[in-house]
């Protein structure tokens, strides 16, 4: 039987509030390992060779890659097993060298027959603030 | 040109095993150390059996997951998955494959043991001219249930063909 702990406390969350921030230096070695690990070996985000050869800087990120680290973020925030929804629009390439770290941003909270959710708005910026993927989420509160 | 005729279209079936090795080797790969994902104990303390999934593993799951043996029948009897002939149509004039947008619906928790069994289809294909460049734009709904038929997760992947 799953029963996931919530992280959240419903009651003290409010409008405004903003979850722990995530940091990464995102590098090659990165790219490699989530290639692996996703079965996705589009050759721009593992072979440099070939990235240049199609007028590229270089190799640059799996957008899932962003999504699923966006995703621990908000994991690590409310705890696993307690998302409702999470939704994202790639906005920029990411590149290895970029620092991302990700902004989570409480917009409300309800109480619905799903329970007790709190919704908020997440993305993903590089350190000049320029935003690689936007989003939001819903997850479940005590 | 028109793309009615790929609306509803079925693209995929597949018959998924989650298993704690690729769960934790995803979670690991999207930097997610948390011991939830990698330790059996810690899983049940957040009141799981086993590990659950992580967020967004169902969108690699097809390639971490499915095995000849249980797989249903193609939908697309053999055709293959018409969102490549779709994109693969396109690209033979150039341009570019880009993820426009996904999202993740999820009904309720999945974790390692679990089987589940998943029907992806595609539910919308648009244009659009941004910057003198014409987008095609294809949408596809992906949905995993549960050994009881109970749907876990519904995937909405909206991919862009960007024109030279």
């Amino acid at each position: 039987m799953i029963n996931p702990v919530r992280k959240l406390s419903f009651d003290k969350i409010s409008a405004g509030d903003e979850a722990p921030v995530v940091s990464h230096l995102l590098t090659r070695t990165d790219l490699v390992k989530y290639a692996g690990a996703s079965g996705d070996f589009n050759p721009m985000h593992s072979d440099e060779a070939a990235a240049k050869a199609a007028g590229l800087p270089s190799v640059f990120g799996h957008g899932m890659f962003s999504m699923g680290f966006l995703g621990r973020a908000i994991t690590d925030w409310a705890g696993p097993g307690n998302l409702l929804n999470y939704r994202v629009r790639f906005t920029k390439q990411t590149w290895p060298g970029e620092t991302l770290t990700s902004k989570i941003v409480v917009t409300g909270k309800e109480v619905t027959k799903e329970g007790k959710v709190i919704s908020a708005d997440v993305s993903l910026v590089n350190e000049k603030g320029e935003a690689k993927l936007s989003g939001s989420t819903k997850v479940l509160a005590a | 040109m028109s793309y009615d005729e790929y609306i509803g279209k079925p693209m995929s079936a597949h018959t998924i095993h989650v298993e704690r090795g690729s769960v934790s080797r995803f979670a690991d790969a999207c930097t997610d150390k948390n011991p939830i994902y990698h330790n059996l104990k810690a899983a049940k303390v957040a009141g799981f059996d086993a590990p659950p999934l992580p967020p967004t593993w169902t969108f690699a799951s097809a390639f971490l997951g499915a095995y000849p043996e249980d797989q249903p029948a193609d939908p697309t009897g053999g055709k293959g998955n018409p969102m490549m002939g779709i994109m693969s149509g396109l690209m033979k004039n150039g341009g570019m494959v880009l993820h426009g947008e996904q999202e993740f619906i999820y009904h309720q928790p999945a974790q390692c043991g679990d089987l589940l069994h998943s029907e992806g289809k595609i539910t919308n294909v648009y244009t659009k001219e941004s910057g003198g460049k014409l987008m095609t734009f294809v949408v596809m709904e992906t949905v995993f249930k549960n050994a009881a038929g109970e749907p876990v997760v519904t995937e909405i992947f909206n991919l862009i063909h960007r024109g030279k």
